[in-house]
């Protein structure tokens, strides 16, 4: 039935007297059909049992029109075809938030060829966060809203106020029918097959000699139940773009250091990190003498603390409570009030962390205190013995500019450097400059010693050495994790398991209903269900035996103007 | 004899138990028309007797998956091997769901040689077991992946009995566009299972014949310009040679001693030449079937099949079909998308991330919405809904196979062909 095909002016009334609202196919109370359209159909349709629906009012203003093209199952059909075709489009080449580190501008086109660069033209790089596919999202979500409501009310009301005595008409036009002769009266007969179907687990009503046996309604209630959870669902996915409910973030973790997560008072210290690969014994033949590396486990040791005072404070020390410990593997996330730590990535390469070296007068050859000199986290003055030593400049990758001069070439701890000034006995009496570089690669590389010499005029005055391996400080490995909180998370799970009630409500259950009506000894029987007619039918022919009538399932069919050729 | 090397031997007693049965279900429908013999009676009978087949051969298949899973340690559905056999099996289950429902013993006609095919299918993957890499570690795995596969089974019995519906109603007197055109989209879905039996076939025609061909491919980075070379191994003579390859060794076959052609420019990845060949064999090997039977039938293969269903109820074929798709819809919503998002969450630290398989189970699980929709609200029965039931099932198993072959990505099965 289409609703355009309705005609404007409609003489509403049934013959029963009932006065129905304009765009009602069946009669809300007897069931007569009402419409041309339905009067010639050999079995009823009967969706949303016939009733009018919101979006068919007699003269729609603006909002009625919008809320009219929403409520049309064809567009929701339409939006979630376009949506499916968005989707499987953007699964031709990889999204580029598959990739940490690429310009997406040269990156297809190197990769994929001139297609793939018209893939990025397109935007189809991005599909899923592209505009229209928002937007599609966004429309689906109008449309399952306005769907439901605009159905589900009035087939609530119909089912709720149902009659029992239904129109000659609307029995023998159902898709499961029985026409036959009763010995005994109309009540007799209805009072003695009412235990019967009652024990099929169906509720039922008499009306003199008439019937109405239901059972399992709620089932009509899966699909909406189901829009339901879909609107949380998409809700909360909106919900993730407002600010302070998502994060995330990844951030690399060097071992034995607590690393501050940005937004948020929490330090986190790797503690340890393991890595496991299989041996060859646990390999599989075709997999063997292949130097075929598969990872076993990832785990890292994490400890979570939460920073109680001097937070912002750059040149104190935070104070750090451990609030929690949990050895992070994947599939085994931290998890502490939201904040949520994964198993991303990792590096054994041993990062350099702190050094302790002396102060060595190349004169006297006396050495002077020992300082600890943290790589991340320098100070900006240390004193050794009589000498100070004042933090002029640091690099992290450390290299020579164009024009010879210092600069930082990355924000990598590749090469650190460090440039201090020094004062103290036997030296110029404004101090002199001293580059450090704690590696003893890049001590080499650079020529520490005579850019130091140079910088002094002319001889090394003073150096600082580090006297054993014990001084230098390393982080064994680095771990790299996927810090999120994602606040929006809940209401996604409510989602899912309020539209799985419905979905099982919908397809589990079966709304069944039979009609009946005895008139001067002729029984005449329809039944309706929203799916599972074969199941009905069988049902119905076993009442029948209960009544020691033998009614084949297959004769309950209704057959009127659907014969099919070969039978 | 370890657990493992048990469960193999339980999975080609399963195997053959199918084959049987699925003879069987043959004799007992073409039997009736054979001897002077009640044709319902001996139906009934043959039919008990195939289905009583196929069940013992689903214990067989299920014995396959404990014993291996109690083996190896992990549910068996962790490569493309497991996962096929898993899903064959679940195909079964589904079938023996709605026989029990609807009692259409002609269900097992088609469905046995469907699970036949995807248990052959998954025979074409190494079989041993390979250990699990962390992110597999998760007793996730074993929800999320059967609950999904069982969804995606009810889709293929849905695609079974919309098939049979649609070779039940397809009217071959008729001669107008519209049913010419019927016949000819039938006859397509024919051709092509014929293709894929085709692909069986030169897989395992290859395979024992023990041929083998190697090829040093040269492999370009586009953005370094660092070429390597590496080794690519073919199992079937090579009718196309990986891009930018030196034949290392190959096997004569027929005569040909050399590849016929090199693969496109476009398709320079390590696999793309094999797999482009395979195709090429699949097809070929297809087509020659396809002829043969053709010649033998001297008919388009749906109207041969057609006689068989002429006592089944078209109607009832449609339900059969809605009610599979009606039963596995929740069931793969669940596993294939709810599931699914709950382990990402926890592996990943998203629900979800758009990986080419997600969007896919999406698209799957879209299409079987739109489907619904299109039956429940805008009445599409029988024909139409049949239609799609088929449909359903190419975007479900292109979903399950294809993205694995095609795009790949967190999903991709270790020893994937």
């Amino acid at each position: 039935m289409s609703q355009g095909s309705k005609p404007l002016i409609q003489n509403t009334k049934c013959d029963c007297g009932h006065q129905n609202p304009t765009g009602t196919v069946l009669c809300e109370a007897c069931g007569k059909p009402l419409t041309e359209e339905a009067e010639a159909q050999p079995v009823l349709e009967m969706r949303y049992d016939g009733v009018a629906r919101r979006s068919q009012k007699a003269n729609p203003g603006v909002i009625d029109l919008v809320w009219n093209f929403f409520s049309s199952v064809k567009v929701a059909i339409y939006l979630i075809l376009f949506t499916l075709i968005g989707s499987s489009l953007g699964t031709i080449f990889p999204q580029e938030s598959t990739f940490l580190n690429i310009d997406p501008s040269v990156y297809y086109k190197e990769e994929y060829g001139q297609l793939g660069h018209i893939y990025y033209l397109l935007g189809l790089s991005h599909t899923y966060t592209s505009w229209w596919f928002v937007l599609l999202l966004v429309m689906i979500g109008a449309s399952l809203v306005i769907c439901s409501l605009d159905r589900v009310l009035p087939l609530y009301k119909a089912l709720s106020r149902q009659r029992i005595p239904k129109h000659m008409s609307f029995l023998t036009r159902q898709k499961v029918v029985y026409q036959g002769p009763v010995e005994e009266g109309g009540i007799e007969w209805v009072e003695r097959v009412k235990p019967i179907i009652k024990k099929k687990g169906y509720r039922v009503r008499t009306d003199g000699g008439t019937l109405l046996a239901e059972k399992q309604r709620f089932s009509r209630w899966g699909p909406y139940v189901l829009h339901i959870g879909l609107i949380v669902f998409l809700l909360a996915v909106l919900g993730r773009n407002l600010p302070g409910l998502y994060m995330d973030e990844h951030v690399a973790f060097p071992q034995g250091e607590p690393v501050h997560i940005k937004n948020t008072s929490y330090y986190l210290l790797n503690d340890g990190f393991k890595v496991e690969f299989y041996t060859e014994d646990d390999m599989p033949e075709e997999f063997k003498g292949k130097n075929k590396v598969l990872p076993k486990e990832f785990q890292t040791q994490a400890v979570l603390y939460m920073c109680e005072a001097n937070c912002d404070d750059l040149d104190k020390d935070p104070e750090l409570v451990e609030v929690t410990r949990h050895n992070i593997e994947v599939n085994h996330p931290l998890n502490y009030k939201g904040l949520k730590a994964y198993q991303f990535d990792y590096d054994l390469t041993p990062i350099l962390r702190s050094v302790s070296p002396v102060l060595v007068n190349s004169k006297s050859g006396k050495e002077y205190g020992k300082i600890t000199l943290s790589i991340n986290d320098p100070q900006r003055k240390y004193q050794a013995g009589e000498y100070t030593l004042t933090l002029t400049q640091t690099y992290t990758d450390f290299g020579l500019g164009d024009n010879g001069k210092p600069v930082n070439l990355s924000p990598n701890p590749n090469a650190p450097a460090f440039l201090f000034l020094i004062e103290g006995p036997d030296l110029p009496k404004e101090g002199i400059q001293y580059f450090y570089f704690p590696k003893q690669i890049d001590k080499e590389r650079f020529n520490q010693e005579a850019i130091n010499a140079q910088l002094a005029g002319g001889e090394e005055l003073v150096s600082l050495d580090v006297l054993s391996m014990d001084d230098v400080d390393f982080a064994e490995s680095t771990t790299y994790l996927n810090i999120r909180v994602d606040k929006a998370m809940p209401f996604i799970w409510v989602g899912c398991f309020i539209g799985m009630i419905g979905l099982i409500m919908g397809f589990y259950f079966t709304h069944r209903r039979i009609w009946l009506r005895i008139d001067d000894g002729i029984l005449t029987l329809g039944a309706h269900t929203n799916k599972n007619w074969f199941g009905l039918r069988k049902e119905i022919s076993a009442i029948f035996k209960g009544m020691n009538m033998e009614v084949d399932e297959k004769s309950l069919e209704n057959n009127r103007g659907n014969k099919h050729e070969s039978n | 004899m370890n657990l493992i090397d048990f469960s193999g031997d339980a999975f080609v007693v399963a195997f053959a138990l199918y084959c049987a049965a699925f003879i069987l279900y043959a004799l007992a429908v073409m039997g009736r028309r054979f001897r002077k013999r009640d044709p319902e009676t001996h139906l009934a009978k043959w039919g008990k007797i195939a289905f009583v087949t196929a069940t013992i051969g689903l214990i067989g298949h299920l014995v396959y998956f404990f014993t291996r899973w109690a083996g190896s340690g992990h549910v068996p559905v962790s490569n493309m091997y497991e996962f096929m056999s898993f899903l064959s099996m679940a195909i079964m289950i589904a079938f023996l769901v709605l026989y029990f429902i609807y009692k259409k013993s002609l269900l097992g006609l088609f469905a046995l040689p469907l699970a036949i095919l995807i248990m052959a299918y998954a025979a074409v993957f190494p079989q041993q077991v390979q250990p699990l890499i962390p992110s597999l570690q998760s007793y996730w795995l074993g929800i999320h992946v059967t609950l999904a596969a069982l969804g995606d089974a009810f889709f293929a019995i849905g695609f079974i009995a919309g098939l049979m519906h649609l070779l039940r109603t397809v009217n071959f007197s008729r001669t107008d566009k519209a049913s010419r055109r019927e016949q000819l989209w039938l006859e397509l879905c024919m051709f092509a299972i014929v293709i894929l039996i085709g692909f069986i076939v030169s897989v395992y025609g290859f395979r024992t014949s023990g041929y083998q061909a190697e090829f040093n491919q040269t492999l370009v980075d586009p953005k370094t310009e660092n070429s390597t070379i590496v080794k690519v191994e073919y199992n079937m003579p090579p009718l196309v040679a990986p891009y930018k390859s030196e034949t290392e060794s190959m096997q004569s076959f027929l005569g040909m001693k050399s590849p016929l052609m090199e693969a496109p420019s476009w398709m320079h990845g390590v696999n793309a030449g094999r797999k482009l060949n395979t195709v090429i064999w699949s097809l070929l090997t297809g087509v020659i079937l396809y002829g043969l039977l053709r010649l033998i039938l001297r008919k388009p293969l749906a109207k041969f099949i057609q006689p068989a269903l002429n006592r089944l109820d078209p109607d009832d074929l449609d339900e059969i079909s809605y009610r599979a798709i009606a039963i596995g819809f929740p069931v793969f919503t669940l596993g294939g998308l709810i599931f699914a998002m709950i382990w990402a969450e926890i592996a990943w630290g998203r629900f979800w991330g758009w990986d080419p398989k997600e969007v896919w189970a999406l698209i799957t699980w879209l299409f079987y919405s739109v489907y619904l929709h299109l039956r429940l609200s805008r009445g599409w029965q029988g024909k139409y809904s049949s239609w799609l039931s088929v449909i359903g099932f190419i975007v479900v198993m292109f979903t399950l196979v294809g993205v694995n072959l095609i795009i790949a990505g967190l999903h991709s099965y270790a020893g994937t062909d």
